[in-house]
């Protein structure tokens, strides 16, 4: 197993404003979001990272993503470090968040050679892979129509089709199901596992088990910006349900579920 | 900067193909343009038509009794004596549109007058009312039928000589083609306003909104250049639209202003350049403040409430301008943003710039931009500011 994705001791402080104090009902002027995190992905596989609201999976999937800095810590990439080739891991990471909408004014076509310029792919490479992923997701008929004239699944599936264009070698999708209906969802999953047969490696984060189980290989499960558990599917679900395990760690952890 | 044109290719394609935002964009300088043709086409009408004029003369000489043949205007003449007081009311009331006073006995003071003896010569009076465009043009008619009397005479009379006399007899509230010239800044000001303000409330607020701000950013391009892209998109934009905002209004001035032909002969080329450049710095302003508004809201309609108080600052300031004419002297009013700008713009429409405030509003206003756009690229890089939703 080649190890893609080597975190040690990541650690990520927010500085609250005013008005995010008050909203939170704190005195504190920082929020620790992620408090020395270790994280293991390999290639190949799909990593799923599973957690309660606030633990720190968006900000931890923005950081690998270079979109927000690190405190401290370091970040391994195909043991390239994140510090000093930022711009490299970037042509190789695809970033995706179900939230993801588009310009509802431009097209399908237009947008997948909009971010493969920005992706500084050749013409030829664009077209080639455009033909590929539109006939893949049913686009063909509608990619020159307006985004706002799609439907929402239609909408969905452009917006993964855009952030893949550029063939990354990992794909990192933040709550890949969330707010989608479930044929969205559906397309969305049997894309993933496509994805992971053909080698590339994935990391979801989400809050649902059953996405988890279903299509994850390995799952790291983290409470308030800490790893509780990093470990294979089936290592971890040898004596008990993840939800059981899920639940026994939050206890473990000092929450409260009658809170 | 290959990733900079790419930004901006879009940006403009976005722009320049959606109706919506072409009305808006262009729009208030069509708008302009029709509105001042129309409101110039009603006053022209009136002048066009022979007139009728009614003027009142006192000591006027047989000699020149027929002054006015051949021209446009029937004269009729008002009989009655009337005081110099009551004659200026008539005036006043448009009752009369000219009150003419010769010197008594003026055809013989004319003929006995030599030009080098160093005597004052004999007088004529001729009063009239700007604000009435008859009363205007029979007093530019009866002027310069006079002035070719005299040439004839070579030069034996003064006319309206005394320069402490106001023959004009307008007062200021009448004016109503002076108080479109003022409120000219003014409106150019709020033109240029709310065309930037539509399409640079959406450019990085929409991105944030949408969330596509993050698929931008896990692209190789650099923040900075982002930031590029995006303002030189919008500056191409909204420029645009200034200048056609701008041929709006400098086609419009003449027609208002009565008479003249063209935009070119009221005004200087070099002023009209001129004016072009302030409104073009005036817009650059725009672009990086509101643009730096849109970078700080979390949403679309953040980002157009974020940019109300100042577009009441941009209306108060243009408001303050009424009626006081610019300030020639206090140079650091030059430096001032936006304030500069109507003190510009109005000392322009006047013919009374000075170059050292002119020049001053520009380089500040350019130091502003620069600023702006370095204060940008900054916020690009806070990620705070950034997923600040
Ligand atoms: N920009 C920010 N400013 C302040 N606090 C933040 C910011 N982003 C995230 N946080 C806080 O950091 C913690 C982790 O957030 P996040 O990574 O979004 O959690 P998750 O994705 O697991 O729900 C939360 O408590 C959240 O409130
Ligand atoms: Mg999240």
């Amino acid at each position: 197993m080649v190890e893609i994705l080597k975190i040690d001791n990541l650690t990520k402080k927010f500085k609250l404003s005013a008005k995010q104090r008050k909203i939170n009902k704190t005195t504190d002027t920082y929020k620790v979001a992620l408090n020395g995190l270790h994280l293991n992905a390999y290639k190949g596989e799909i990593y799923g990272l599973l957690g309660p609201n606030g633990a720190g999976k968006t900000t931890t999937l923005r950081i690998i993503c270079t979109l927000i800095k690190k405190d401290q810590g370091t970040i391994l990439f195909d043991g390239i470090n994140l510090d000093d080739k930022p711009a490299l891991i970037r042509e190789k990471i695809g970033f995706l968040t179900s939230e993801l909408k588009l310009d509802d004014f431009f097209t399908p076509n237009y947008l997948c050679d909009y971010f493969g310029a920005l992706h500084h792919m050749k013409k030829e490479e664009i077209k080639e892979r455009k033909d590929f992923l539109f006939n893949k997701f049913g686009i063909d008929k509608f990619k020159e129509v307006k985004i706002g004239n799609l439907s929402n699944g239609m909408k969905q599936k452009v917006a993964l089709v855009v952030s893949l264009i550029h063939d990354p070698e990992i794909i990192i999708f933040d709550e890949p199901t969330n707010g989608l209906d479930v044929i969205a969802s559906k397309i969305v999953i049997d894309y993933l596992m496509e994805l992971k047969a053909a080698g590339k490696t994935i990391i979801i984060s989400t809050h649902i088990f059953s996405l988890v189980e279903k299509i994850c290989d390995r799952i790291g499960i983290i409470f308030d910006g800490q790893m509780a558990i990093e470990d294979s599917l089936a290592n971890l679900t040898k004596n008990e349900t993840l939800e059981e395990l899920f639940f026994r760690l939050y206890e473990e952890k000092g929450g409260d579920l009658n809170a | 900067m290959h990733n900079i044109w790419i930004i901006a290719k879009k940006e403009l394609k976005r722009y320049f193909t959606d109706f919506r935002m072409i009305i808006g964009l262009f729009l208030p300088g069509v708008l302009i343009f029709v509105l001042y043709n129309a409101m110039g086409s009603i006053i022209n009408n009136v002048e066009s038509l022979p007139e009728e004029g009614i003027i009142y003369v006192e000591n006027e000489p047989e000699a020149l009794k027929n002054l006015l043949d051949g021209t446009p205007f029937t004269i009729k003449r008002s009989d009655t004596k009337l005081s110099k007081e009551a004659a200026l009311d008539k005036l006043q009331n448009e009752e009369i549109d000219l009150y003419i006073i010769y010197e008594e006995d003026f055809m013989q003071k004319v003929q006995n007058y030599q030009v080098d003896s160093g005597e004052v010569a004999p007088a004529v009076q001729i009063y009239y009312k700007s604000a009435s465009t008859k009363s205007e043009q029979l007093y530019t008619t009866y002027l310069d039928a006079l002035n070719n009397y005299e040439t004839s005479l070579s030069n034996k009379f003064d006319i309206n000589k005394d320069q402490n006399i106001n023959y004009d007899v307008t007062v200021t509230s009448d004016i109503f083609q002076e108080l479109i010239a003022t409120i000219l800044p003014f409106l150019l000001l709020v033109l240029l306003f709310s065309s930037t303000m539509g399409i640079c409330a959406e450019s990085i607020a929409g991105e944030k909104e949408r969330g596509t701000i993050s698929t931008l950013l896990v692209t190789p391009i650099k923040r900075s250049e982002l930031a590029f892209g995006k303002i030189l998109a919008i500056s191409i934009t909204a420029l645009s639209s200034s200048v056609v905002t701008f041929l709006g209004v400098i086609t419009s001035i003449p027609k208002l202003m009565g008479g003249y032909a063209s935009g070119v002969e009221l005004y200087h080329p070099v002023t009209i350049i001129l004016v072009l450049f302030v409104i073009m710095m005036t817009v650059l302003l725009f672009t990086t403040i509101l643009t730096i508004l849109s970078t700080f809201a979390k949403s679309v309609k953040e980002a157009s409430s974020l940019a109300v108080p100042l577009m009441m600052i941009v209306l108060f300031v243009g408001l303050m301008n009424f009626g006081i004419d610019a300030h020639a002297n206090n140079f650091v009013l030059y430096l001032i943003p936006i304030y500069n700008v109507v003190q510009s713009l109005t000392s322009l429409f006047n013919n009374t710039i000075n170059p050292i405030n002119f020049l001053l509003c520009i380089i500040s206003n350019l130091g502003y931009v620069i600023l702006g756009v370095m204060l940008l690229t900054k916020m690009f890089k806070n990620e705070r500011i950034i997923f600040n939703h």
